[in-house]
Parts: C-alpha cells; sequence; structure tokens
C-alpha cells in the first residue's frame, strides 16, 4: 500500500512535465497577442513591439519554454502580464474561497445525494423513490445560472436574508454552494440508486437475508459500502471540476474564485496567469483520482494495489 | 412493511442529522474564510462595476474601469470636468507658446501626495521621465510622443517642450497623472498594487476579482472634499444581480445599468437612473480596398438602406442617438453631418447604379458577446433588403485581433465588415480621427479596419495636428468630418448612452462620456 503511494506521487512528476510542456504549446498556438490586447486600441506598431520586448515574447519560443520552466523550479511561477501583479498572489487570493466552496458544495451533495440514492433503492419504485427521483431529475435539469439568480430573487430581495454576492461574511457561500451542488446531488442520487439496487439482488444479500439479518443491518452492513464505488468516482471527478472553479456561478454570485480569473486571463492572453493556473488543475485533478483510487480499496478490501 | 416503516423513521433521524452538520460545516468554512466583514457606515459608499480592475498604476491602464479607480486616487496636471472641458488640477494655470511648442504649467503650491512627500516641479519631471524612459513600453507614452523634453523652471514652474505642435496635447495630459515619486522609487513596476497619488482618495485595499476599497484623503488639497469616508468598489459581472445590490442596499450606485432594467428601476422611488451622452461611437468598417466596398455607391447604399432608429430601438432598446459624424457630439471639434436617412429606394437605386442589384455575399465579423451577436444580427436582417447576403461571423477578441492585424498587406486583409466601436480615451478630435482613417493607420499599426485612405483628410489630419489656431483646427477638422461622412468608410450606427443607476441619498457621483465613474464629489444626504 504504501509502496503504491509512492509510486502514485513520484509518477505525478513526469506527468506533470508533460502537462507543463503541452500548456506552453497550446496557449502560445491560441491566436491573439497580449502585447496588442494589453496596449489597448490607441497602440500604434511601434508601441506593440516594445511592449513585446520587454515582456520576451519577441523571443523564439523554446527560450520562452526554458525561461519558463527555469522560472517553475526555482519556485517562480511570473507575474501577470497584465497587472504586474505576481501569479502566486492573483491565485493565491482566489484558491482559498474557490477551494472552500467546493468542499462546502461536494459535501453536501455527497451526503444528500447518497442519502436519496439509499431511500429510492430501498423503496424502488414506491412513492419516496419517485420524490426522490424527481429531485434528482430537477436536480440535473435545473440550470445552475438559473437556481442562482431565483435563489437571489427570493432569498436576497424578498426576504432579505442573504447577500447578494461576494463572501464578505459565510453566508456569501450558501446560495453559490447550493446552485454549484445541485447536480452533483443529483448525479449522486441515482448513482447510488442503481449501485445499490444491484447490490441488493447479489446472492451476499440474498444470503444475509436468508439468515435473519434486518434490513438496516443489511444495507449499511454489507451493501452500501461496495455499491458506493461508482458513486466515489463520480463524486472525485465532479470534485475536481470544481475545484477548477465554475464561470457561470462566479459571476451570478460575484464570486471571486478560480473560473472567474481563468476567463479573464485567457481573455487577455495573460500567459504567466493561464499556464499557472491550469497546472494547477491538472494537479489537482492527478490528487482528487489518487485519493478516489485509494477509496476503492477502502471500500472493496478485494481490491489490491500492487 | 413494519419494517421499512422503521428504515425510512431512521433514514429522516439521520438526514436532519446531517443536514445540521451540513449547515455547521458552512459556520466552521466561513471562519476560515478570512473575509473580515465589512461593517458599513454612514459615511461609506459602494459602487457596484461590471468588471474587475486590472491595475492602478496610471500610466500603464488602458481600460475605463481601471482608469476610474486611477482617477479617485491621481491627478493630472489638467483633468476633465463633468462635460469633457479640460480645467486645471494639479497645474493653477498654463500657457502655450504661439509656436506651439512649449506649455508652461504654474504647480499648485502645498499639495502633498498621500505618503506625505511634496508634489513640486520635481516631481512632476520624475513622472514624465518615467513614461519616456519606458522605451514606448508604458501605455501612457503613446501620449507624450511629440514630447522632447521637461524643463523644470522653478519648484514650482515646469515647462514640456515639444517636437512638434500637437492640438491634442492638453487632452492627452489628463491621462497623465502623478505618482509620488517616492512610491516609485519604492515600489518599481508594483505602483500598480500600492498606488500613491494626489487624488482625493488613497488606497487602502484591493481584493483581486472582489473589491477594490479606497478611503477619504484627509489632506487633501482642495478643502471640502471628500465628503464620503470611504468607496468599496464591487466587482459585479452579472447584469440582474448589479441591480440587485442596489435594489438590496448592498450597493450605492451601479454603473452600467443594463438597457432592460431601466423601466422596473424607474418605479422605484428610493432609486435614480441616470442617462448621460457617451462618446462611444458604433459603427461597422466596409474595407473599401476589396470589392465591392471599393465602390462608394456601394457603401453610401448600405448607409441609406439602414434604418437606424430601429438600430437604436432594438439593438439599444432605445438608449442612444443616432451616429450623424465621425465621432461623437462630446467630443472635441464635433462637426454634425447630414445623415443618411433611412430611404430604401434611393438605396436600390445606389447599388443599381453601381451594378450591384443583384447583391452580394460578404462577411461582417465582430465579438463574441450577445449584445454584438443582437447587433450583427440586426445589421444582417437590414442588409437583406438590397440583396446583401451577410454571413455572420463571431470570434473571440483575441483572434478576432488577430485575425484583423495579421494581414501584413492591405491586400492580403480578409475583413470586409467589422461591427465594433469606438472612444477617444482623452476626448480629442485627433484620438477619433487619426487611428481610425489616417491611411498610416492601416493595421497592424492602427484600427483603420476600412482601409481608408483619402490623400486629402490624410494631409488635413497632419495640418490640423501642427496648427495652434483653434478656429483653423475646428474648420480642418469640420471639413475631415464632411469629407469621411461623404465617402462613407463606415456603416454610421448609433452613439451610445451612458445609463447607471443611484440611490436617492448620494449625490455627487458621474459617469463621465469615456464611461469612466467619477467620485470626487459624491455625497451622502
Amino acid at each position: 500500500m504504501k509502496k503504491y503511494i509512492v509510486k502514485r506521487i513520484l509518477g505525478i512528476i513526469p506527468l506533470l512535465f508533460v502537462v507543463s510542456f503541452l500548456i506552453f504549446l497550446f496557449i502560445h498556438l491560441v491566436p491573439g497577442d497580449p502585447a496588442r490586447l494589453i496596449a489597448g486600441k490607441d497602440a500604434d506598431l511601434q508601441q506593440i513591439n516594445a511592449i513585446k520586448h520587454q515582456l520576451h515574447l519577441d523571443e523564439p519560443l523554446y527560450k520562452q519554454y526554458i525561461d519558463y520552466m527555469n522560472n517553475l523550479f526555482h519556485g517562480n511561477l511570473g507575474e501577470s502580464i497584465k497587472s504586474k501583479v505576481p501569479v502566486s498572489e492573483l491565485i493565491g487570493e482566489r484558491i482559498v474561497p474557490s477551494l472552500e466552496l467546493s468542499l462546502l458544495s461536494i459535501a453536501w451533495a455527497m451526503v444528500i445525494g447518497v442519502l436519496i440514492g439509499i431511500i429510492s433503492a430501498i423503496f424502488k419504485n414506491r412513492w419516496p423513490d419517485n420524490i426522490g427521483m424527481i429531485t434528482a431529475v430537477s436536480g440535473i435539469s435545473l440550470p445552475n445560472f438559473w437556481l442562482g439568480l431565483v435563489m437571489i430573487q427570493i432569498f436576497s430581495v424578498k426576504l432579505g436574508l442573504l447577500p447578494t454576492g461576494g463572501i464578505e461574511t459565510w453566508k456569501g457561500y450558501l446560495m453559490p454552494s447550493i446552485a454549484l451542488g445541485a447536480g452533483i446531488m443529483a448525479m449522486i442520487a441515482r448513482f447510488t440508486r442503481s449501485s445499490l439496487v444491484q447490490t441488493l439482488k447479489e446472492d451476499f444479500i440474498r444470503t444475509g437475508r436468508s439468515r435473519g439479518y434486518s434490513g438496516l443491518t443489511i444495507v449499511f452492513g454489507h451493501a452500501l459500502r461496495s455499491s458506493l464505488i461508482p458513486v466515489v468516482t463520480v463524486a472525485g471527478l465532479q470534485f475536481g471540476f470544481l475545484l477548477g472553479g465554475s464561470i457561470v456561478v462566479e459571476t451570478v454570485f460575484s464570486f471571486p474564485g478560480m473560473g472567474r480569473l481563468l476567463i479573464n486571463s485567457i481573455q487577455m492572453r495573460d500567459y504567466p496567469v493561464v499556464q499557472a493556473e491550469l497546472m494547477l488543475f491538472s494537479f489537482e485533478f492527478i490528487l482528487v483520482n489518487l485519493i478516489v483510487d485509494l477509496l476503492y480499496g477502502f471500500l472493496n478490501p478485494k481490491i489490491r494495489y500492487d | 412493511m413494519i419494517r421499512s416503516k422503521k428504515i425510512m423513521g431512521a433514514f429522516l433521524i439521520v438526514l436532519l442529522a446531517l443536514v445540521l452538520t451540513a449547515c455547521s460545516t458552512t459556520r466552521s468554512s466561513s471562519d476560515s474564510g478570512g473575509a473580515a466583514s465589512s461593517d458599513k457606515k454612514d459615511k461609506d459608499i459602494n459602487i457596484a462595476v461590471n468588471q474587475d480592475f486590472t491595475t492602478l498604476d496610471p500610466h500603464n491602464v488602458s481600460d475605463t474601469l481601471s482608469i476610474s479607480a486611477t482617477h479617485a486616487i491621481y491627478e493630472g496636471l489638467v483633468g476633465f470636468d463633468k462635460d469633457m472641458k479640460i480645467q486645471p488640477v494639479l497645474a493653477t494655470d498654463y500657457k502655450i507658446s504661439d509656436d506651439g511648442l512649449t506649455y508652461t504649467f504654474h504647480l499648485r503650491k502645498n499639495v502633498k501626495f498621500q505618503d506625505g512627500s511634496s508634489f513640486n516641479a520635481e516631481a512632476v519631471k520624475a513622472n514624465f521621465d518615467r513614461i519616456q524612459s519606458s522605451k514606448d513600453a508604458l501605455i501612457a507614452s503613446h501620449y507624450l510622443q511629440y514630447l522632447k523634453s521637461v524643463k523644470i523652471v522653478d519648484d514650482h514652474t515646469i515647462q514640456l517642450i515639444l517636437n512638434q505642435p500637437f492640438s491634442a496635447m492638453l487632452n492627452k495630459l489628463t491621462m497623465v497623472e502623478m505618482i509620488s515619486p517616492k512610491a516609485l522609487k519604492d515600489q518599481g513596476d508594483k505602483i500598480g498594487m500600492h498606488p500613491v497619488g494626489t487624488g482625493p482618495f488613497e488606497f487602502v485595499k484591493w481584493n483581486q476579482g472582489e473589491s477594490l476599497i479606497l478611503k477619504k484623503n484627509p489632506n487633501y488639497w482642495d478643502k471640502g472634499y471628500p465628503k464620503v469616508d470611504q468607496i468599496t468598489y464591487k466587482s459585479v459581472p452579472e447584469n440582474g444581480s448589479r441591480v440587485d445590490m442596489l435594489k438590496t442596499g448592498e450597493a450605492d450606485f451601479i454603473y452600467p445599468l443594463p438597457e432592460q432594467s431601466v423601466q422596473a428601476l424607474k418605479t422605484q422611488n428610493d432609486i435614480t437612473v441616470d442617462q448621460t451622452t457617451s462618446n462611444i461611437v458604433r459603427y461597422v468598417t466596409l474595407n473599401t480596398n476589396k470589392k465591392p466596398f471599393n465602390d462608394k455607391k456601394v457603401r453610401q447604399a448600405m448607409n441609406y438602406a439602414l434604418d437606424k432608429n430601429a438600430y437604436i430601438k432594438v439593438v439599444k432598446s432605445g438608449f442612444g442617438s443616432e451616429l450623424d459624424s465621425t465621432m461623437a457630439p462630446s467630443t472635441q471639434f464635433y462637426s454634425k453631418q447630414k445623415v443618411y436617412n433611412y430611404d430604401l429606394s434611393k438605396a436600390k437605386e445606389l447599388m443599381k447604379e453601381a451594378g450591384y442589384a443583384k447583391g452580394f455575399t460578404a462577411e461582417i465579423w465582430g465579438d463574441t458577446d450577445s449584445a454584438t451577436m443582437k447587433g450583427m444580427q440586426f445589421i444582417q436582417q437590414q442588409m437583406a433588403r438590397i440583396n446583401i447576403k451577410l454571413k455572420i461571423k463571431a470570434m473571440e477578441q483575441g483572434t478576432l485581433s488577430d485575425a484583423i492585424n495579421t494581414p501584413k498587406s492591405p491586400d492580403d486583409a480578409k475583413v470586409q465588415m467589422w461591427y465594433v466601436s469606438w472612444s477617444p480615451s482623452s476626448g480629442d478630435a485627433d484620438g477619433a480621427t487619426r487611428g481610425l482613417f489616417s491611411s498610416a493607420a492601416f493595421p497592424p499599426n492602427g484600427s483603420n479596419t476600412a482601409y481608408y485612405k483619402n490623400g486629402e483628410v490624410d494631409k488635413l489630419i497632419d495640418k490640423a495636428n501642427q496648427t495652434t489656431d483653434v478656429e483653423k483646427q475646428k474648420s480642418m477638422y469640420a471639413t475631415i468630418q464632411k469629407d469621411i461622412y461623404n465617402d462613407a468608410p463606415w456603416l454610421f450606427l448609433g452613439v451610445d448612452t451612458n445609463l447607471s443607476a443611484h440611490v436617492n441619498k448620494l449625490k455627487g457621483v458621474y459617469v463621465l462620456p469615456d464611461g469612466s465613474i467619477q467620485v470626487k464629489e459624491a455625497e451622502l444626504q
């Protein structure tokens, strides 16, 4: 087990190397000239070239890549082309709120989703199941920006309970996390239900029942754990996406998260910021995947890691 | 059956417990959220804007929103009043020599930067030196392209010496704001995050992507100002959310106000909607170097075929006015032209004369945002009436900019029609003309995407710049506007209206024609 973890962590390094190269190439191949976008509409060619020179954008691409990697190895992510703010600072200010929002969203979505899934599985095709699945379908079908706007109308404008946006207090996290988590909750509910329904048909469950175990013991003691494997996979994947930020929800709630930073930097072709953010997302995804893989073993001890 | 009821009961209890835990998770996560809850006091105001600030370095700023903030923190030797007339600010008065080459400024005395250092001729020179020594890499160097040298006459008098007369010099100087030389030395390039100027408000905190907080400069030279203690600018990109914040009291002033919300807000007693004319002009460039747009009759026909009033009604929700020149009425030396009034039969006749009775197909380019898409669809529908079939090609701004600027020569250019807008950042006629209509400004060297070339206009643009006689300049720019409007290198569409809204108790915050927000006179009643 330990060996496996060490091996996986060591494997991240070459992977990130490849990722960094692809990201660099991809960003620089996308049309758009940061110097021109920064210089603004009044600028003439002379000024654009001066800005290019100052940002070393006039150097050959391979040299820019070497400089970038060199800086990266020295722990220097560079500074934003546009604002001259160090990238670490720009991302640092956004990642904490984004992380908190992601954790909160996935936490409630997991809890409620799994619960609805269990209830639906046990009461398959009866009214609790129907209610649960209607909730799930609604959660998936309601667009999150719509849900966000409706919540603002009710809780901020009409009732005056919550701020329309921003994160000055903890209240600012509530509505965004509901908007973000609703779809995930629904997805988890459906996965839990179908997986649990399958498991409840298995032989070992029938054996358990014939031995006279109660329904609760069977579901929680035997069936649920192994049913959660697909659920954890989905939740892990969704959590990875959440960490990347959601442009729509961040926009509706003026939430200072990673998604808006990324889209603004892409629009301005702010290479250092885009590079650092994409590297971070890749890293987060790799890490979440590793954790999911380790959870498999916990959920089903038959899964071995050697 | 009984068993399943028991299970249900157990589930409900667990569910309740979990919901409660989830709520308490929320609480604890907010603690680590760290954002100090801002207790808004009586004399604090909140302004909700639609974008994020990009920099607070006044010499390297190009977006209007950031300029709003630099205008609150910094001041220039001269500045604009509400109607974009030039006023002395850090200078008490100025004199321009007869040959138009020497500008002498007498500086305001007893002015201190927010860090306590003195504002004097030395400080002014340090600012000009910074811009000039950047060798064009700072955006402000564009404003000083004709500046030869800066001479300190005495502690409170400074002279700017130009290479050639430049009629828009004072307008350009409104964009050159003074940074504390001490802060410049300490911060270097990082001045954009730690701004220090002489303005009415000083910097407190900038939460990237969220808010910018400024507080009253207690030692401000213009006694009696500012009248509020703190300003918090909040970045609220979603249109509806900005309006909601005004309703809930989270914001005292919002800009821009979405057109579709105007009617709803007008019924609210405690909120006032402001409409001010802007200097933002909307148009479509027609590539005069390419068939069939090289034919003036075709271009004029297109202008006649487009119903400008319908454009304002449909695309601008009724807010705006028709573009009756090459620049907006609030721009220096504007001169009204005879508009191409909507006349379909005249348009058809001109198309026939040009040999295009059956029309042609062409591409119209534009940005991907919904407002631009709406505009392009409207133009597409209007042009179809004279058998011009337009294909809409929406591109993201960086891609679009590349598509416009990559061609090395006018003949390589792919652009046919481009739906776009322009606003001269310093409100001067040169800024509204040279980069758009001078043949020296073909892309990639400028924004003349109509590839408009008129020898007479070229000559006049240069001549007007170098003349020192204001009346002569005025008449030259009148000729320029007349010639261009007649040549019709654009589909002339409209001039935007700036829409903002504020709670009634707030006075003195307004939007200038260039779209920047002025806060010096802000007052709560």
